[in-house]
């Protein structure tokens, strides 16, 4: 049987995961956390895989490490052009904590009460309550992408959310087809933005976004 | 024995140990560290000694300060001595004056001697001292809210607000320790404490202005009233340990009845040990960091806190 508290040690451990991230200034560090991140998941998806027999899972675990883990790293780095010390100018980063966790608390605790407490979703292995997880991972994310310019962090605040679409899937068993279909296609587009968007420049000024 | 006598044993045992033996710890650690960095350092009895040295002295008062000056250090070792009739910092099981005030009230009781330090501090009038405050005010903000917030997550994990049980329900079963939403609170406990007792590798013990957070509040006091406030800080050092000891980290091994009492004196001994060996190897291992860095120290303690209150309102 699927031990429901070692899913919730790791789901933990993917949230922190992206806390660390949101308050790492460097790119190495933030890009190995999100390299370790997307691991976490596959964890998380061949434990499941492997308790309740789902070779679906197992693949999918073993896509995600390769995907994530491993090319978009790969990628990332070569956007970064081999300087690897460079950091963003962040400030206030005890405020951007507390902001973010006002946003995903409220957040979070809106969806619980109002949408997943209505839709009554179930799951076969009785992890429907842990699908929190993915929507507290998903607006990191989205707060990720909001306080910072630089486009290494923007793409990793995507990551992030494409991981929270995972986790999604990953926790609703089985896996909904429609999940399964968008999460490969947005790898796909993952690898192409990311590889685009990191030779053309490192940092976006608000002006910049005007511009046509 | 009579039930009475015993209970009065005990929380003379309790009591007791936790004002006196408090600043044995103190110079535990000192000599502790002192030894990780190749110093010999001063004797482990020295806060002792700097104790008993100001009690002995006079008091020098600024002309500008008022009564609150003279008389808040007194009210603050007084809070810290009610405090520790409250939690279980050596015995594990209620005493006289425990059904007083529960584990929020112990919080808040906390909170009051702090403020009465600083206001008190302020009141001296020098600049010195209220730059200090102000410093010290920008990094409590948070840590006053994750203490509250830490307390308000025991409560709801174990559905009562009272240590005791707190410390019965961890004992009962290693799954209950090892529950994630008690873990994460540790983790942010231990993160205020270090802050609190002045452990983290930013700030540094003494009147060095650049790395001086709480010290800061004790300018201006001379004499006895500065040896009363030193050893405030020395019995608060103790209680917020031994909460985190008994209620957070390691809440096993305490032993009930007068002897037992006496026992828990010696079992305590030994678990502070290990919270200042571990304390020390976290002082001296990390680089120093900017004095500026212990907002955000606090705000992963507070945010991992909340985090904690999530789980356990959200999945249970």
């Amino acid at each position: 049987m699927v031990n429901t508290q070692l899913l919730e040690l790791i789901s933990a451990s993917i949230i922190v995961s992206a806390l660390y991230i949101q308050g790492q200034a460097y790119f190495k560090p933030a890009i190995y956390a999100q390299a370790i991140q997307s691991a976490l998941i596959s964890v998380l998806a061949f434990y499941l895989g492997f308790a309740l027999s789902l070779i679906d899972y197992v693949i999918l675990g073993i896509i995600i490490v390769v995907l994530r883990s491993f090319i978009i790293t790969y990628f990332l780095f070569r956007g970064l052009k081999a300087k690897p010390g460079i950091r963003e100018s962040t400030r206030g980063v005890a405020s951007e904590l507390v902001v973010n966790l006002a946003f995903f608390f409220l957040a979070v605790f809106i969806l619980y009460y109002f949408v997943l407490g209505r839709i009554g979703l179930t799951t076969e292995a009785g992890t429907a309550t842990l699908t929190i997880f993915s929507f507290i991972l998903f607006f990191q994310g989205l707060f990720l992408i909001v306080t910072r310019r630089s486009t290494v962090a923007q793409i990793i605040g995507f990551i992030e959310e494409e991981n929270s679409i995972v986790l999604f899937g990953v926790l609703t068993v089985p896996i909904p087809f429609l999940i399964e279909v968008s999460i490969f296609l947005d790898v796909l587009g993952l690898v192409v933005i990311t590889s685009l968007l990191t030779l053309q420049k490192l940092e976006h000024t608000r002006l910049e976004e005007l511009m046509g | 024995m009579a039930s009475d006598e015993a209970l009065l044993i005990e929380t003379i045992i309790q009591v007791s140990a936790a004002i006196l033996l408090s600043p044995l710890y103190q110079g535990i650690y000192e000599k502790l560290k002192a030894f990780v960095e190749g110093r010999r350092g001063p004797s482990f009895l020295q806060p002792y000694y700097d104790i008993f040295k100001l009690l002995k002295k006079e008091v020098v008062v600024t002309e500008n300060s008022s009564f609150l000056f003279i008389y808040a250090p007194y009210v603050v070792f007084g809070i810290y001595l009610l405090i520790s009739f409250l939690i279980p910092v050596v015995y594990p099981s209620p005493i006289y004056l425990t059904p007083t005030v529960d584990f929020l009230g112990g919080a808040l009781l906390f909170s009051l001697a702090s403020f009465l330090k600083l206001i008190s501090s302020v009141e001296s009038g020098s600049n010195f001292v209220a730059l200090g405050v102000s410093r010290v005010l920008s990094f409590i903000f948070f840590s006053e809210a994750t203490l509250i917030t830490v307390f308000f997550g025991v409560a709801l994990i174990t559905g009562t607000n009272n240590p005791y049980v707190t410390l019965q329900y961890l004992t009962q079963d290693v799954s209950h320790y090892l529950q994630l939403d008690h873990v994460l609170i540790t983790i942010s406990f231990f993160m205020l404490w270090l802050f609190e007792t002045g452990k983290l590798p930013t700030e540094s013990p003494g009147l060095s202005e650049m790395g001086m957070i709480d010290d800061a509040l004790l300018y201006e006091y001379s004499g006895k009233l500065l040896g009363i406030l030193k050893w405030g800080s020395y019995v608060k050092q103790y209680l917020l340990g031994s909460v985190l000891l008994n209620v957070f980290l390691f809440p096993w091994l305490l032993q009930t009845g007068p002897l037992g009492a006496l026992l828990d004196v010696f079992i305590m001994f030994l678990k502070w040990l290990l919270l200042i060996l571990i304390s020390v190897i976290i002082n001296t291992t990390l680089a120093k960091l900017r004095l500026f860095k212990v907002q955000d120290f606090l705000a992963v303690s507070f945010i991992l806190s909340i985090f904690s209150l999530i789980i356990t309102v959200l999945i249970g």
